[in-house]
């Protein structure tokens, strides 16, 4: 829950979501929907460089947008579809419900068994960013 | 000017339009879909101009209350019916473009840079405002960035229509007939000079002076101005206009960013930061502005503060400082507009440009401000002034939001920036038929201009009225053009 309106929450939250990665680097702009960039994580305790591509889509101001991100990294080894979806409800005067859903898909069944409990791990640490982070601002 | 008809032209056509962007697109189209045969003469050995290169959205107003809201912003620099007149043809943009075999989108952008384009009004607190929808041409990135693909709708007009289209051929001259009426154009062409004889009229599409010198320091707010767009565009239609008498307008008016001047590239990098740890400083260190609230077309206004003392712009050039962070986040030179995106890959964690000596680097503030020339106290107290804000959440030097901020930490980085104009807006004076009207506001006979070369945008700019303009009077012209009566 976010004590800020739901236009106001939708104003902050691009910039929100790219500051809370902060392990996010030379990220490319490519077009005002799509970028690409370098996204710095730890796997299995190792750090790693996934490359990440992604595109703002579903876009429905100030509902809801989807970001979908292919992710590849280890060599090729790993690849996978991510499809992110952001949704701002109000709730009462001034209060905005923040829903986040994840749903991954392409992922092989190895990469899947060795790296998903790491991606959800990684995934919910940065919702939990973003929200701490739109807190603080509201 | 040249009087009097030429003793032999060298070629003629029904209308002859000057300069081949999205205003002379919807000028030639128009004219020729109402059956007149069409010369374009473009100065470049490409057409585009600035509109293959802009961000490349068009506006689509949803509401009449886009009239209120432009002649607010017009500061009644434009007359009110040509403001109408605009308003009720830009709704009809996204029809004509689905008339012409078109599609269009929401522009719905990732609003994640300082600067960036946004998807509403650049101006939000004017009545009226909540008309301003933009749109770009449909499609995905695969098929090519907004002005990439605007331009190939565009230019695919002219080729489905084969419409004669002269590249590398400047215009020279209007010619008038001894009763003032325009007869024709000198243009050159592979060295040679060549009279064309437009039957109906001539059309000056050829955009504003964003690469002449000497227009940009008699009439611009701020001095010197680099810029980013096309470097064709020198004021050619003005100085031809002016020479057969034609009133100017908007010359003071421009859209302008900022941008780095690289040595040996003609245009300038549009400059814009993809993390919130930067900020600006004049020549003595000092910040001068909320770095993070600048409207994306408006820079020159906090640019051009005149020093009186000193005799001197003080933020011109200014210096963005930033920190390690925004240097490894992302370029600071966007792909996505400007005349250098196609000709310079800038690096993707600015390391190029630091060996370069495009971006300079200090440990410390204090050995950062000795590189760029700097008092190293002002520039330590600045930034240190600027942290202690940022730890309480609140710019009290200018109101930065809070979540615009964050404190920077050595090492630090620099870039030189400069006032740089996206496009100038001033030009022929028109009436709302695109007429080019002579200083006692009388129609100059067969003259029309549309476009950024004397745009009706005489304070400030609502973004994707370049283009939303250019169509709109481009439409106009071209069908105005076509109906005037052929002369022998």
């Amino acid at each position: 829950m976010i004590e800020a309106s739901r236009d106001r929450v939708w104003r902050l939250i691009g910039k929100v979501i790219f500051s809370s990665l902060s392990n996010m680097e030379n990220v490319e702009i490519l077009d005002e929907n799509n970028f690409r960039a370098i996204l710095r994580m730890k796997v299995l305790g190792l750090p790693v460089n996934m490359k990440l591509k992604g595109e703002m889509v579903d876009i429905s101001p100030p509902d809801s947008f989807s970001v979908k991100l292919l992710i590849k990294g280890l060599g090729g080894w790993f690849q996978a579809d991510q499809k992110v979806t952001f949704a701002m409800t109000p709730v009462e005067q001034g209060k905005t419900a923040l829903a986040c859903k994840a749903t991954v898909e392409n992922i092989g069944l190895l990469p899947r068994l060795l790296l998903l409990g790491e991606a959800r791990r990684f995934a919910r640490s940065t919702f939990e960013a973003i929200e701490k982070r739109l807190q603080e601002l509201a | 000017m040249r009087v009097g008809i030429p003793e032999k032209w060298d070629t003629e056509y029904d209308v002859v339009v000057v300069g081949w962007g999205s205003a002379g697109t919807a000028a030639a189209v128009t004219a020729h879909d109402q059956g007149a045969k069409v010369l374009i003469l473009e100065k470049m050995a490409d057409g585009g101009g600035n509109t293959r290169i802009c961000g490349g959205n068009i506006i689509i107003p949803k509401g009449k209350e886009f009239i209120e809201y432009l002649d607010i912003l017009s500061f009644q620099t434009t007359e009110r019916e040509i403001i109408e007149i605009f308003v009720e043809e830009a709704m009809k943009n996204g029809e004509w473009i689905r008339e012409m075999g078109g599609e269009v989108q929401v522009f719905t952008p990732l609003e994640v840079a300082y600067p960036t384009m946004i998807a509403g009004a650049g101006f939000p607190n004017v009545r009226g405002a909540e008309t301003v929808v933009k749109y770009n041409i449909k499609g995905t990135l695969e098929e090519g960035k907004p002005s990439q693909r605007l331009w190939k709708f565009l230019s695919g007009l002219v080729a489905k229509r084969k419409i004669k289209v002269l590249t590398s051929t400047p215009a020279k001259e209007l010619i008038s007939s001894p009763g003032g009426e325009i007869t024709g154009v000198i243009a050159e062409s592979e060295g040679k000079t060549i009279s064309i004889k437009a039957r109906q009229a001539v059309i000056l599409t050829c955009g504003g002076y964003e690469n002449d010198p000497r227009m940009k320091w008699d009439y611009l707010p701020v001095k010197p101005a680099m810029f980013l767009g096309t470097p064709g565009n020198t004021g050619d239609g003005i100085r031809m206009v002016q020479k057969i008498g034609g009133d100017i307008w908007h010359m003071t008016r421009l859209s302008c960013l900022i941008g780095f001047q690289a040595p040996g590239f003609e245009a300038a990098f549009w400059v814009s930061f993809l993390s919130e740890g930067f900020i600006f400083v004049d020549k003595y260190g000092r910040r001068f502005v909320n770095e993070a609230g600048i409207e994306i077309h408006e820079y020159y206004r906090e640019l051009s503060h005149f020093d009186v003392e000193k005799m001197e712009f003080p933020r011109v050039p200014l210096w963005a400082i930033f920190d390690e962070p925004t240097r490894r986040r992302g370029p600071l030179s966007r792909g996505t507009a400007g005349y250098n995106r196609d000709l310079y890959n800038w690096s993707l964690d600015n390391s190029a440009e630091i060996a370069k000596g495009w971006i300079l680097q200090g440990k410390t503030a204090a050995e950062l401000a000795g590189k760029v020339s700097v008092d190293p106290r002002i520039l330590e107290e600045t930034i240190a002034r600027y942290n202690q804000y940022c730890r309480a959440g609140k710019d009290e030097d200018f109101g930065r939001a809070r979540e615009d901020l964050r404190d920077l930490k050595p090492p630090l980085y620099a870039i030189q920036l400069w006032p740089a104009l996206i496009n100038t807006q001033g030009g022929p004076r028109r009436d709302k038929e695109s007429r080019v009207l002579d200083p006692e506001g009388k129609p100059i006979p067969r003259l029309y201009a549309a476009g950024e070369l004397g745009s009706i945008w005489g304070y400030l700019y609502q973004g994707a009225c370049n283009i939303g303009e250019g169509l709109v009077f481009g439409r106009i012209a071209g069908k105005n053009a076509a109906a005037e009566k052929p002369r022998s």
